[in-house]
């Protein structure tokens, strides 16, 4: 059953457990929500920190010159319970992203989509706590 | 004392007899876990004026006249082991840039956490909890706390304001491996400071009941061109109901951070 | 004769009784609803306290709500129904977790990624709130509702950020509170206990919290002293962790979820239990106390799991908020070009 599940179910799934889900912090506050960018560029930096972590790429332009931008992610705590680290991210690293640019009009977005080149999402991991899918243990 | 010790002693001059009869180790005064292990469980505080200025320095006035005497910098001596930090140019010329943009650019005024070693001796006391296996130190100041690990080490999975400490028994002094601090923290009002190269190994004796030594030796080759060393008790705060209190400073700092981006008053 | 010095000895006893009753730890078993099978009995540590160290983080319980449905009723469980209804979730999430690439045509949302967060594991238990029967929060007093109108009020004509103090104490990076550091929320619950001879001290991972638990029975500072986490006292009834939190600051944080909610009045009193009932199990019961602003006591429980994959990292909120500034920034943006716009139609 898991195994056939297609991507576009999987999408509408992702709405539906993702939007209500972040409500509590103010991305909406930070973000435009009618500017909406896609950026492919290059890792020179990821901050590591909290609350958000940002990582800062070098976008060039077809006429040659470099933007630097930087991409807004989720707490770094949760990527590193994963087994992911500072190293996890390489500078260089080609990396896609699409979100919202920042209301002040300065380069930056949230990253709502980080991936590859190919598509594949970043910093991928387990979704659980490390314990079983089983119901919880009994009281 | 064995036969051959006490020959040994009779054969030395005085001066010999007694270098050669100190312990190579120190040994803890005070209580004892049952493990036997030095008992530091308690609140600490440091009496100093390192958080100042980490070298000597003389009294000054402080950057608000308005605040009289009570914001100028007092006299101290420093806790810099001969008193000389290492720095490299680049190192120093950025310790007189974080000097010359104080207090608005220094950490502590941001109400940021102080890192190693600055959290020691800071103006305000910290506890610490020892268990049977790790070691857990709680700072007053911005609630600030470390958890040493006195298990296997641990790698730092990324750089921190208190870093990654790994501690470990050597005899009687507690010896704490500090790794993967974030080189945003300072080491006082001074402007000193260390790189996300910082490795700094603390070293914890207690001489007394009430005395709490507290050695760091400080290497960071991208700053200074050879490891240096501070040191300084750490006092028992002996009060029947001493403990540590809050200090959650950010709303001090919100309007000296974020001041010049609030909505100003319409003309 | 023989009666008055009868009744006198009875005076001195219910005396000494009631001294003994206010001043000294209560030793023995508590009053806890009757188990069903023989209680476990953590190890003890070298000290003598009982051992209730670990990693005890709240994720686990994510996605119950704190309130409990009103269709529940006092129903403490969902039926088999709704409980399948919580697992088909929790496997529609995972299986979203576990697609690989983004599809060409995915939806473009104004967070991070939704695999950049943490997940629950299906509960049985309806709500956190136990006690009123009905799993929901007491009413809000008279002076409570007066304040919250207050406030509102305050708020008309206020435009959104116009200073930091439009944000919660949590975007702040100030504090969750004593609740808000351990009510399950989408990321970072972590939660850890450390003892020592004397004293348990418990980390919470947001917004990196130490509570420290003297046990010697001293008293409170005055209330000249408040914060917002309170200043706590403990002592063991048994094998049961109990902590007094007291000497709150009053009208900041509540007892929601990251310490939103109604805020709670400074005399708010805190009772927490700790009682690990297995190896791998901590039962923590949380009565709060607060009758200026909640008309009776309400008792949220959690049961929570030893993981010890589930270590704390530094959580430093205050020193990487780039989203403060950014917030104002964009506020002020957004006014800029209101004002322009304004400038323009005349």
């Amino acid at each position: 059953m898991r195994k056939t599940l297609s991507i576009a179910v999987a999408s509408v799934g992702l709405l539906a457990a993702v939007s209500p889900v972040w409500a509590h912090h103010a991305f909406a506050a930070e973000y435009d929500g009618k500017k909406q960018v896609h950026l492919e560029g290059v890792v020179t930096q990821m901050e590591w920190i909290n609350p958000h972590t940002w990582i800062h790429i070098d976008v060039t332009a077809p006429d040659g010159t470099v933007t630097s931008w930087m991409i807004e992610g989720g707490s770094p705590n949760i990527l590193l319970r994963r087994g992911f680290n500072k190293g996890s991210l390489e500078k260089g690293q080609k990396i896609t992203v699409d979100g919202f640019m920042a209301k002040d009009g300065s380069n930056r977005a949230n990253g709502s989509n980080i991936t590859y080149p190919d598509g594949k999402k970043l910093f991928l991991g387990s979704s659980g706590t490390g314990a079983p899918v089983d119901p919880g243990p009994g009281k | 004392m064995s036969a051959a010790v006490v020959c040994m002693f009779l054969l030395m001059t005085p001066d010999e007899a007694r270098a050669q009869a100190a312990p190579a180790k120190a040994v803890a005064k005070g209580p004892r876990m049952t493990d036997g292990k030095p008992n530091l469980n308690g609140v600490w505080q440091a009496i100093t004026t390192a958080n100042w200025d980490i070298q000597d320095h003389s009294a000054a006035p402080g950057p608000f006249w308005q605040l009289g005497a009570i914001g100028a910098i007092p006299a101290g001596q420093g806790i810099v082991e001969g008193n000389e930090i290492p720095y490299t140019p680049a190192g120093l010329a950025k310790k007189k840039q974080n000097k010359a943009n104080w207090p608005a650019e220094d950490p502590e005024a941001k109400c940021y956490m102080p890192g190693i070693p600055r959290a020691n001796y800071m103006p305000f006391p910290f506890q610490i909890i020892q268990s049977n296996k790790d070691i857990l130190m709680a700072y007053e100041f911005a609630s600030s706390n470390r958890l040493i690990n006195m298990g296997k080490p641990v790698e730092a999975g990324s750089d921190t304001w208190m870093g990654t400490s790994n501690g470990r028994w050597e005899g009687d002094a507690l010896v704490v491996d500090v790794t993967g601090l974030n080189g945003l923290a300072w080491f006082d009002r001074a402007g000193n400071w260390g790189s996300d190269k910082l490795h700094i190994v603390e070293r914890y004796n207690r001489t007394s009941n009430d005395v709490l030594n507290y050695e760091a030796t400080i290497e960071d080759p991208s700053v200074f061109t050879k490891p240096w060393k501070i040191s300084l008790p750490l006092y028992k705060r002996a009060e029947k109901n001493a403990q540590i209190l809050e200090f959650k400073c950010v709303e001090f700092a919100e309007e000296l951070l974020y001041g010049k981006y609030k909505k100003q008053p319409t003309k | 004769m023989k009666q008055r010095v009868l009744t006198a000895l009875m005076v001195i006893a219910a005396g000494l009784v009631s001294a003994l009753l206010t001043t000294m730890p209560i030793i023995g078993q508590s009053a806890a609803p009757k188990a069903k099978k023989a209680a476990y009995t953590p190890p003890k540590l070298p000290w003598g306290d009982p051992d209730l160290q670990g990693l005890w983080p709240g994720t686990d319980l994510i996605e119950v709500p704190l309130q409990r449905d009103l269709k529940a009723g006092e129903r403490a469980e969902v039926t088999p129904e709704e409980f399948a209804e919580r697992q088909a979730k929790a496997e529609r999430t995972a299986a979203n977790d576990r697609v690989t690439h983004v599809a060409k045509d995915s939806k473009v949302g104004i967070n991070p990624p939704g695999y950049w967060l943490e997940h629950g594991i299906p509960q049985k238990i309806t709500s956190l709130v136990v006690d009123p029967p009905n799993g929901r929060i007491p009413e809000l007093t008279d002076l409570a509702k007066q304040k919250a109108a207050q406030a509102k009020q305050a708020k008309q004509g206020h435009g959104p950020n116009e200073t930091w103090e439009d944000q919660s104490l949590y975007d702040r990076c100030i504090s969750r509170g004593v609740m808000g550091s351990i009510l399950p929320v989408i990321y970072n619950n972590g939660t850890q206990i450390v003892q020592g001879p004397g004293y348990v001290a418990i980390r919470y991972e947001m917004i990196h919290e130490t509570k420290i638990v003297p046990l010697d029975g001293k008293p409170h500072p005055t209330s000249n002293i408040k914060s917002y986490m309170g200043d706590a006292r403990g002592h063991f009834e048994g094998n049961t962790l109990v902590i007094e939190t007291t000497n709150f600051l009053g009208d900041r944080n509540g007892i929601g979820l990251n310490g939103g909610g109604t805020p709670h009045s400074a005399d708010m009193v805190l009772i927490e239990k700790w009682t690990r009932t297995a190896p791998d199990m901590m039962e923590y019961t949380a009565t709060i106390n607060d009758p200026k602003t909640w008309v009776k006591p309400w008792t949220v429980r959690m049961p929570l799991r030893l993981n010890p994959e589930f270590p704390l990292y530094e959580y430093a909120c205050h020193e990487g908020n780039y989203a403060m500034f950014n917030m104002l920034k964009g506020a002020r943006a957004d006014e800029a070009a209101a004002e322009a716009a304004k400038a323009g139609k005349k």
